[in-house]
């Protein structure tokens, strides 16, 4: 075929793919790379066939402006500078703090860096965030305090090598199939898999022992699990030597009381066990999904799992959603840091910054892209300015999302589609897919690698990195729109992306600029109960599936991924579905504080008893059940632990 | 000249010939992609070929069969406007292995029998086969040696090369590769009788090379007659995250499917694209009812194409190639040597060996 190589973007691991273009009929050819280190010639069923989606004729195809209730057809001049004018309004009217804007793991690490550039420098707001927020923004702070950096420590080629993998709320092998083929094969190989999942899956089944936690409730066993590794002298030489040792010890000194009450419906023979398992078996990689991330306590959780890790001398690898959801935190495209993970309350960053970047920022730490939403809400933000995320179906509570959405004075969206979201925007620009760009994506195991143009953009489409070029000129200062030349800005001012150059990248299959955690450090974990709630008596579970993934705004157009999933449906364990007196096939009614759902009712003997669980489906997104305020520290909604209440149809 | 001549090339010598095949016809050859990778695509000039290359992930039957093609264009305003946009170029694909020759093969018995795709029988017949035999087993997954379908070919090829170090031995399989081969016979010379026994004695050593042995004969009866319990199947499958791998990849799979995509105005465009028996939507009818709506169903008819008695005696091979694509790509254990070792062990449980 005559594939041109790039990287997948529909998750984070990042495969190499090539593809083939016509330009009459978009892509016409898929074909993974027989040498890549991730995918070494696989593709998941996402990879071989959503590419061809991509370049279809239902895209934007050119900017909009809203005219009262609709939005029309305008120039890219006149939308530009539509936009300008309007943060040019904001800003004289009530100061540049009153801007908010939220960017997405889909942009490319150029991207990223300009729209962290064009939020602190040029609009000078330090409200600006990424989508990340909403799935995996929780492993930020704690890792930063037990290793220096929110980053995998080992490789994904590691995986096969590894002596023992605790893997926390993750189905890898619907999420990340090619990462849940690695652990097929270790555990093949003889790799003892410890898994946690409330529900049966393809990880669970791989797994030598599965744990079975009542969702939400991960921190009252880790901190068993800590307890058992310390009792028992589990740890490794090093572990005593570790700064926070004592503190951490007498943090997780009750640790028992709650799991003696049963609160988290894992015994303390199954901790024992398991802690036997992973401390017997070196080196031990510890693995934590959205299961882990997205719950009431998740800052807490990580800070557990990492101190797992650090106690048995293992690494930790967590398993983020976008496919540049690590880069694009390293580009700052995330509250309260700028590049590089320097915090904003840091007087010398700020200087090192300011002198970057030729202007003055503010030192406040920003706010989340969930602390915006609810700033658009009571009138503080007055404007809001999203790059390539779906919120509607991306944030919480979708009816509030919604109201919010349209309340705000001003809405800016770039988006490949016209979206739930973008359909409520004052202006739209219709952005390239990472088809039709230059770039670098970075991925789980901080990996760097080349995203290349294969195709010509669609309609009038124009890259995200040109928008934001044209927006900052319009605002008077200059963005390159040559993601080569931001790139060489990235490797000069963020230290983690020194030496990182186009040609340094195609030099072989990009490059790492993480490898092992440098320093390791134990963190307290305070018990914390999540609260129970009578008039909701089951906990929903969303998760992310195969064919409809993420948001499933790209997946929904595959007629095949379609196919394969046609109805949406919730899961309940055969008892309950027997206790309400529901049979399968039957519509019910999901309903939490924050919305309802109404599903097709499926049984599944693999879903805990109390418990329901709903698969994202192609537009119709069981996160509406969540509210705002999840995870107290990072915001993170807690998709996976949202109390509900199930009844059928009348 | 003449089918069945054994004729020498030197390397010297293959730039001017292929260049020369070049003007009547495009060349399709495995080329260098990035980081290691090969890719058969269309050569500019001979200098392109990599002749060393092992195994490629996508088979050249692209060539014959797309991943997507346009089939017709038409107008939905009641006026039988219809254009077929058949594209058929002249072409030679240079490299081939000896497994996706066969394969080519296969396809052209179910493309080009009972109904035939007009399609796939134009494009086959404008392209000449130069296969290249794997002088040893170019990865340790293949087993064309088990579906006699390499790693020399006795037939099927249009020409047949062998590398001999400096030269490759240069058979003529058919009238297209005899057509192909007389307007350049003068970089060609008679083979003598050192150079069919070297390569005699290559092909000896390629056979004992293979690492994967795949015993399909004895998979054959129990999959044809039934005799594989659906529970089996379902275990097998059970870990089968669903890409679609084995299929998109195998050099034999013909599985497509059809979709009319609107374009400007009242012009739709029918196009084909390769699919897979192992989707659940690929048998889904109309009535919402599944016939294999169970993983280790679909699993069970991958097979029964690839290894029963039915379809064997239809084509006189089984439907398996050996390139051992679908070892390599699959993301759990079902590539058919898997499969049919799985049936096999699985299969002393559940019968008495008399009935195997």
């Amino acid at each position: 075929m005559n594939g041109k190589p790039t990287i997948c973007g529909f998750c984070s691991l990042g495969c190499a793919m090539y593809i083939e273009t016509s330009p009459e009929r978009g892509v016409t050819g898929v074909c993974p790379s027989a040498n890549h280190p991730v995918s070494s010639g696989r593709l998941c069923v996402r990879g071989w066939n959503n590419p061809f989606t991509l370049l279809s004729k239902d895209r934007l195809q050119s900017p909009l402006i809203r005219n009262g209730d609709s939005l029309e057809p305008a120039s890219w001049k006149d939308a530009i500078d539509f936009t300008v004018t309007a943060i040019k309004r904001i800003i004289s009217d009530s100061g540049p703090n009153r801007l908010g804007i939220i960017g997405s793991g889909k942009l490319t690490n150029e991207e990223c860096y300009s729209l962290s550039k064009l939020a602190r420098a040029i609009i000078g707001t330090p409200h600006v965030d990424g989508a990340c927020r909403f799935y995996d923004a929780s492993i930020i702070h704690p890792l930063i305090e037990t290793s220096g950096v929110p980053a995998s420590h080992t490789d994904i080629e590691s995986v096969l090598k590894a002596g023992s993998i605790l893997i926390v709320g993750s189905n890898a092998t619907e999420q990340a199939p090619i990462l849940g083929s690695r652990l097929e094969d270790a555990a093949r190989n003889g790799c003892v898999i410890v898994a946690a999942d409330p529900r049966v899956t393809g990880v669970t089944r791989q797994a030598k022992l599965h744990l079975r936690p009542k969702p939400g409730t991960d921190l009252i066993w880790l901190r068993g699990l800590i307890k058992v590794i310390i009792e028992q002298k589990l740890y490794s030489n090093t572990a005593p030597t570790l700064p926070g040792f004592e503190e951490m010890r007498n943090s997780i000194e009750d640790a028992w009381a709650d799991i003696a009450k049963d609160a988290c419906r894992v015994d303390r023979d199954s901790i024992m066990e398991a802690a036997k398992l992973l401390a017997g078996n070196s080196p031990t990689i510890v693995m934590f999904g959205l299961g882990a991330l997205q719950q009431p306590q998740s800052t807490q959780v990580v800070k557990a799992l990492a101190n797992v890790a650090n106690l048995l001398g293992g690494s930790i690898m967590p398993l983020r959603s976008q496919a540049n959801a690590q880069g694009a935190c390293d580009m700052g495209l995330i509250s309260g840091f700028l590049p590089g993970y320097r915090a904003t309350d840091h007087p010398a960053t700020m200087k090192k910054w300011e002198t970057a970047w030729e202007a003055n920022l503010s030192a406040e730490p920003g706010m989340s892209a969930i602390g915006m939403l609810e700033a658009c809400a009571s009138g503080q933000l007055k404007g809001l300015m999203v790059f390539g995320e779906n919120l509607v179906r991306t944030a919480p509570n979708t009816d509030a999302t919604r109201a919010i959405l349209d309340k705000v004075g001003f809405l800016a969206v770039t988006d490949l589609y016209l979206t739930e979201t973008a359909k409520l925007a004052d202006v739209v620009f219709p952005a390239c897919s990472f088809l039709e760009k230059d770039g670098a994506f970075t991925n789980i195991e901080s990996r760097v690698q080349r995203v290349r143009k294969v195709s010509e953009p669609i309609g009038e489409s124009r890259s995200d990195l040109q928008i934001i070029s044209e927006l900052a000129s319009g605002l008077g200062i200059d963005i390159s729109s040559d993601p080569l030349v931001v790139m060489e800005e990235i490797a000069s001012n963020v230290p983690q992306y020194a030496g990182v150059s186009y040609k340094a990248l195609d030099e072989s299959w990009g490059r790492q600029w993480l490898r092992g955690a440098s320093e390791a450090r134990l963190a307290p974990v305070p018990a914390s109960t999540p609260p129970e709630n009578p008039e909701y008596p089951f906990t929903l579970i969303a998760s992310r599936a195969l064919f409809p993934q993420g948001s499933a705004t790209i997946c929904e157009k595959s007629s095949i991924l379609r196919r394969e999933q046609p109805e949406s449906f919730v899961e309940l364990n055969e008892r309950d579905a027997e206790r309400l007196g529901l049979k399968p096939g039957r519509q019910v009614t999901v309903s939490s504080r924050s919305g309802s759902i109404t599903r097709a009712l499926a049984l599944n003997s693999g879903v805990p008893e109390g418990c329901a669980h709903a698969p994202g489906h192609f537009g119709d997104s069981p996160n509406t059940l969540a509210s705002y305020g999840g995870d107290p520290v990072s915001g993170t909604p807690a998709y996976k632990a949202c109390a509900v209440k199930i009844e059928a149809v009348k | 000249m003449t089918i069945g001549d054994k004729l020498v090339l030197k390397k010297t010598d293959t730039g001017r010939f292929f260049e020369s095949l070049g003007q009547e016809m495009r060349l399709i050859a495995p080329k260098a992609a990035f980081g290691g990778d090969v890719m058969f695509d269309v050569a500019q000039s001979p200098d392109e070929i990599v002749w060393d290359y092992g195994h490629d992930v996508c088979p050249p039957k692209q060539f014959v069969f797309p991943q997507t093609e346009e089939m017709l264009r038409y107008e939905a305003n009641g006026k039988a406007n219809i254009k077929n946009l058949l594209d058929a170029p002249k072409q030679a694909i240079i490299g081939i292995r000896s497994c996706d020759v066969s394969g080519i093969k296969t396809l052209d018995g179910f493309f080009g029998s009972d109904i035939i795709d007009p399609y796939f029988k134009a494009r086959a017949e404008n392209t000449v086969l130069f296969s290249l035999v794997c002088n040893t087993p170019p990865k340790e997954e293949c087993f064309c040696i088990c579906c006699d379908a390499g790693p020399f070919l006795d037939g099927g090829f249009d020409v047949q090369l062998t590398d001999l170090g400096d030269r490759f031995l240069y058979e003529i399989g058919s009238e297209k590769g005899l057509a192909a081969t007389e307007p350049r016979s003068d970089a060609l010379r008679a083979a003598e009788a050192a150079d069919v026994q070297e390569r005699k004695r290559i092909e000896l050593q390629a056979d004992s090379q293979f690492q994967t042995k795949t015993y399909f004969a004895k998979a054959i009866i129990p999959i044809s007659s039934d005799l594989v319990p659906d529970e089996v199947w379902e275990e097998m499958a059970s870990t089968c995250l669903r890409c679609g791998a084995c299929t998109n990849l195998c050099p034999v799979c013909t599985c497509f499917t059809v979709e009319d995509r609107a374009q400007s105005g009242e012009s739709f465009l029918r196009c084909r694209s390769w699919d897979s028996c192992q989707y659940a939507g690929f048998t889904r009818e109309a009535s919402g009812f599944n016939p294999r709506h169970t993983a280790g169903s679909r699993l069970k008819r991958r097979f029964y194409h690839k290894a029963s008695y039915q379809y064997i005696a239809r084509d006189g091979h089984h439907g398996c190639v050996g390139c051992g694509r679908c070892v390599t790509a699959c993301l759990t254990h079902l590539g058919a040597p898997d499969v049919v070792k799985r049936i096999r062990r699985e299969m002393h449980k559940y019968l008495e060996p008399e009935a195997v």
